[in-house]
């Protein structure tokens, strides 16, 4: 699909819409939220910003590429005087202080943000159900769960709901629900834009990524939001990513056979993937199998790591400072009531299990050797990208499941994330695109080498 | 003084119990081979010369007026907080 964010420009510029009925329109189509994917409308904030746009336009004066171009956020980013739940009970009634820095500059460009989203709560699924908010349902079969953590990001821009939505990506959280719902989604380098104001979930592979209906539109956006942040440490100065399609050529293609080979993919996922890559060699381009880590492995590094870094991460949800309190006879009981009535049972798992790694005795022996381990394939992406460009999988081992049957097992959710996770382990630039298979496929290119993913994007396009 | 922690005083977290579902995955973790040749590089390590200035920045009057707002419970403009009792 072409560029919405260029066709809406040049739609307002040439007047034949104004951004109020453009927004209203939006609006209009979240507040039925059929998909549940709506955890809050920004109605007020939208509708004065759209007027000031059309405002500017009647006035002669010329506007930004972003400029009037609804939006939607993920309800774990901060938006100043807007409710800011993580889909919680403990944060439903919480207002953002301050704005996300990826906001901020998308609001100083002039787009409009019109929602925030449904997700799993603190990021904490991959299906978006472990949500206070109702189970978000799938864009193009509203029976199967809409993938996660970032469901309702990717549902709005699947139903037309939001141009563009910004999503959030620890393992796998933008990339599988655009899978899920035949979209894009970007995973940026970890660093390339500033985690400020995002609520932290694991801080070591938090990454702030757009989710959109192209390839140029996920450039726009991800250029406007990268760059360094004071106030994080982890960003990095970076250079925009340039819209010619053709900067670098990709000579290598590598994929990771045990991917392929493995008993738990998709018989039709499986198959679509390999004549994917028999279209590339038709191109010309060298496709070379290339042995990795055991799924398994791939997913346990990933949640032991992830989960002692939320135990500690919301360590610091307690009632005292903010919160829905639950007073009990002193503060450690306090403590207790409010984590335990107030968080989802998935939360409670995540925390027990990180806080389980964490001490005394287990440290060593799981949480350290899963550094290690995380060492380990970082090095070995090192050495893959002496021999590859780019790297291609699938983004998931099968379609979306029934609404329901992940919250029946957990460890089956968990390993459906073995396609995403080790790339987020290695702080690795990552894209889903909507073709291949079933729920697309994944492009990852070497740390900061985000613009060579978005052109080989380009390039699939053509050819599949 | 030797005290065990469990993990439902170590979470804050009422009643909590390990899940067998994590700890299958910690299991893997367990039996996983360790390389202890690897030299680490940490790429995610900030440079001396690139810290922030420590210093306090002063909130803006909005952004106060939203943390009193998120108050659990306020008491003429204060936060109140249970009583610590020490065991």
């Amino acid at each position: 699909m072409d560029s919405q964010i260029h066709k809406i420009h040049q739609e307002l510029v040439n007047k034949e819409i104004s951004c109020t009925s453009l927004v209203q329109e939006k609006l209009n189509l979240l507040k039925q939220n059929t998909h549940n994917s709506v955890n809050s409308l920004l109605e007020e904030i939208a509708l004065t910003l759209a007027k000031k746009v059309d405002d500017k336009i009647e006035n002669g004066q010329e506007i930004g590429l972003l400029e009037g171009i609804p939006f939607g956020i993920k309800d774990v980013y901060m938006l100043q005087g807007t409710y800011t739940t993580a889909s919680s009970d403990l944060l439903k009634n919480y207002k953002a202080a301050y704005t996300a820095t990826a906001i901020q500059k998308l609001l100083d460009a002039g787009a409009i943000p019109l929602v925030k989203e449904n997700c799993d709560s603190f990021g904490h699924g991959s299906s978006s159900e472990n949500t206070i908010f109702g189970a978000v349902k799938n864009a193009i079969n509203p029976d199967l769960v809409a993938g996660g953590s970032s469901g309702g990001s990717a549902v709005n821009v699947a139903k037309d709901c939001t141009v563009f939505s910004i999503g959030g990506d620890t393992g796998g959280s933008i990339r599988q629900p655009a899978g899920y719902n035949k979209i894009y989604g970007f995973k940026p380098t970890y660093g390339r834009v500033s985690r400020y104001g995002l609520m932290a979930y694991a801080s070591s592979t938090d990454c702030v990524g757009p989710i959109a209906k192209s390839i140029e539109d996920v450039r726009i956006v991800l250029n406007v939001m990268s760059g360094k942040d004071i106030r994080d440490q982890t960003s990095y100065v970076s250079e925009a990513v340039s819209a010619d399609s053709k900067a670098t050529p990709i000579k290598t293609v590598g994929y990771y056979k045990n991917f392929i080979d493995s008993d738990a993919i998709g018989k039709e996922i499986q198959t679509d993937f390999l004549t994917t890559l028999e279209k590339i060699k038709a191109q010309g381009i060298a496709v070379r199998a290339l042995d990795f880590f055991d799924a398994d492995i791939l997913v346990s590094t990933y949640y032991t790591l992830a989960m002692a870094e939320t135990a500690s991460n919301l360590s610091r949800l307690d009632g005292t400072n903010y919160g829905a309190r639950i007073e009990g006879s002193n503060l450690k009981e306090t403590y207790s009531i409010t984590r335990s009535e107030n968080f989802s049972e998935e939360t409670k798992r995540r925390v027990v299990g990180g806080n389980q790694v964490l001490s005394q005795g287990f440290s060593d022996e799981i949480y350290l050797k899963a550094q290690n381990l995380r060492n380990q394939i970082s090095a070995r992406f090192t050495e893959d990208f002496k021999e590859v460009d780019i790297i291609l999988s699938p983004v998931t081992p099968a379609s979306p499941p029934k609404i329901g049957e992940s919250l029946q097992d957990p460890l089956a959710m968990y390993l459906s994330d073995a396609y995403t996770v080790g790339f987020s382990l290695g702080g690795l630039p990552a894209l889903t695109i909507p073709k291949g298979t079933s729920t697309g496929l994944q492009i990852t290119a070497d740390k900061k080498k985000d613009a060579e993913v978005l052109q080989f994007a380009n390039f699939l396009n053509e050819i599949l | 003084m030797s005290k065990i922690m469990t993990v439902d005083i170590l979470s804050s977290i009422k009643g909590a119990k390990p899940s067998d579902s994590v700890n299958q995955l910690f299991d893997v973790i367990k039996n996983a081979n360790k390389n202890t040749t690897l030299n680490t590089v940490l790429t995610n390590v900030v440079s001396l010369d690139d810290l922030r200035p420590d210093e306090v920045i002063e909130s803006s009057a909005i952004e106060k007026q939203i943390i009193k707002e998120n108050f659990p419970r306020e008491k003429n403009g204060f936060l109140v907080v249970a009583k610590v009792i020490e065991d």
